[in-house]
């Protein structure tokens, strides 16, 4: 089992190592279920201009696509959501740990902490379920998942230096030092 | 009654405090003699200046019935669980000797006021000065006639996208850009009638509509241009089966257990997403150039920053000539902007916390929404993500206040 989830982010760091060869910041993710890759994304905030385009955010839209394509219901897209692990090369965002939840999404290992933007502990805590009981039925709880970090973290954290060294040609100009956390 | 009024309201990084719940401070005070309180205060600023207390005034000014207003002093702090001939410094105490004072243990307010009310509240324990804000983002310390009446216009218009028949079906986003008055990009939530393709051909259609906007430069008619543009552009004429405003509820997904329908949704595609990425595809469009850091300028990312730093940088780009990216059409007063640099985003409903990091990544300036969504929202109700010191950067928030769609939401 421990040796899986190395292999398994192994591979998000491979997606990582393509975005920094696009010259994007070093982020990479795949989605497992049933053991098996079923998607793989990486960052591509710069190519698109559009700074949501997180890792987790291009494999779920491969995902959502090709659920469609194959004609899957929405009970049954949720379902396979929520029997989805994600491993990702660095702590999900606020954004995407709130799209995780939103999804229903079972679990999420994670290389090196985000401590600016972090939504899985860092910053916020979007990951752990509400322990307030409802108000009302019409509104559900938000959604938790099961969440780990620090797998292969020091793989990830050699990315985002050896990123920074070379110094992120897609900076704005007047920026001040990028410091090796996640910036994107 | 205030219901009724039309305003804009600015949501802060740090939730209100009850004015009268402000934390506090102890200090030595005391009684002086109006003669000597000049060289007193003199001396107090130098052997006990108030470091972490500027907010303070150092002298108290009590007027009493029928007499003499009578002159209490602050000496210096008093820390706490400690009696008082102990804690005071030497040079505070030779003072005490010199002057005959009394002095005596009193509570002052730690932090500087942030509101007007915050600060009449201090003062009835001891006076303090009060700086409204002046450094921040434009529209903080208040807007201006014309700019109210143009931040009420675009929030209609939003409020518009997100109607069908009278009632708000939908959360809508509108991306404006407040220098020009030009809308960037508009919205609608988008989660049950996704499809790739389809999304896809509705952005490029955007785009030419768009442009046409740019060609027609008048500045005069902006607004109602764009309101053309809108009508014409929108969501409205696609088939619209969204009736719930995601941003209110984004869990809901996770419960479609019974829902055997085809899956055509994308339940992360809420308005301020979709937004985002139209804008995107515009600035791909309108400066197809590479990424490449001699064209991508950051024209406005300190919060201090105002419109008119950011036009001037243009003026100076369009002085020194063919440095600078140009459209398609060949006008050459557009820069580039970094993201969404300096641009405004109006929302029907207050975004959930995915839409409002959303927001910070993409660099949004300023967020305006309508109505308060008090089970999922990150802008004051559940998160205060404009509060969160550690993202590397920070929009002001505003709810407008239409005191005609109090009426629509509550129906």
């Amino acid at each position: 089992m421990e040796s899986d989830n190395f292999a398994y982010m192994e591979l998000a760091i491979h997606q990582a190592k393509l975005a920094m060869e696009s010259l994007e910041v070093p982020v990479g993710c795949v989605f497992i279920k049933d053991g098996n890759v079923i998607a793989s994304g990486r960052n591509r905030t710069t190519e698109t201009r559009n700074a949501t385009r997180h890792a987790e955010m291009e494999a779920i839209d491969i995902l959502l696509e090709k659920w469609q394509k194959d004609g899957l219901s929405k009970a049954e897209v949720a379902k396979n959501f929520s029997e989805c692990v994600l491993y990702v090369t660095c702590e999900p965002c606020i954004m995407c740990a709130a799209a995780l939840s939103f999804l229903g999404i079972k679990e999420v290992y994670y290389g090196c902490a985000n401590e600016k933007f972090g939504g899985c502990g860092s910053i916020l805590s979007l990951h752990s379920s509400c322990s307030e009981p409802s108000i009302s039925d019409e509104v559900p709880q938000r959604k938790g998942f099961k969440c780990t970090g620090g797998l292969m973290a020091s793989e990830a954290v050699a990315l985002f230096r050896s990123f920074y060294e070379q110094g992120n040609p897609n900076a704005p100009k007047p920026h001040r030092a990028v410091v090796e956390k996640r910036v994107e | 009654m205030n219901k009724q009024l039309q305003q804009i309201i600015h949501i802060p990084a740090n939730p209100p405090v009850s004015p009268t719940r402000q934390p506090t401070e102890k200090v030595y005070a005391s009684l002086i003699e109006p003669k000597h309180a000049n060289t007193i205060i003199r001396r107090l600023n130098q052997i006990a200046p108030l470091q972490d207390l500027h907010h303070l005034k150092r002298i108290h000014k009590k007027q009493i019935q029928g007499g003499k207003p009578e002159l209490f002093v602050i000496l210096c702090l008093a820390s706490e669980n400690e009696q008082q001939s102990n804690t005071m410094p030497p040079d505070v105490e030779d003072v005490v000797n010199s002057y005959n004072l009394t002095p005596f243990v009193t509570e002052v307010c730690k932090h500087a006021a942030l509101s007007k009310e915050e600060w009449e509240e201090q003062c009835k324990l001891w006076p303090t000065s009060y700086h409204p804000p002046t450094y921040n983002i434009h529209g903080i310390t208040g807007f201006s006639e014309e700019d109210s009446k143009s931040v009420f216009s675009f929030m209609k218009s939003t409020v518009e996208l997100a109607k069908s028949g009278d009632h708000l079906i939908v959360n809508a986003a509108l991306i404006v850009d407040p220098l020009v008055g030009q809308i960037i990009a508009s919205a609608c939530d988008e989660v049950c009638s996704w499809h790739m393709r389809t999304s896809k051909a509705k952005t490029e259609t955007c785009h030419f509509k768009q442009s046409e906007g740019f060609t027609s430069d008048a500045d005069a008619n902006r607004i109602a241009t764009n309101k053309t543009l809108l009508s014409n552009g929108s969501s409205k004429n696609l088939q619209q089966c969204d009736t719930t405003v995601c941003c209110l509820n984004p869990w809901q997904f996770t419960r479609q257990s019974l829902d055997t329908s085809p899956c055509y949704c994308h339940p992360l595609r809420h308005a301020a997403i979709v937004a985002i990425e139209a804008s995107a595809a515009r600035d791909r469009h309108l400066f197809p150039g590479s990424g490449n850091s001699e064209k991508l300028y950051e024209v406005d990312s300190s919060p201090s920053g105002s419109p008119a730093k950011r036009q001037k940088i243009t003026l100076e780009n369009v002085k020194n000539g063919g440095e600078q990216d140009v459209n398609t059409e060949g006008s050459n007063t557009l820069t580039r902007p970094y993201l969404c640099t300096g641009y405004d985003i109006y929302l029907v409903w207050e975004p959930c916390t995915m839409c409002a990091m959303a927001l910070v990544h993409q660099r949004i300036r300023r967020i305006f929404y309508a109505l308060p969504n008090p089970e999922a929202g990150a802008l004051g109700s559940v998160h205060r993500l404009q509060g969160e010191k550690s993202l590397n950067h920070h929009y002001a928030v505003f709810r407008v206040v239409l005191p005609e769609l109090e009426f629509t939401a509550e129906r």
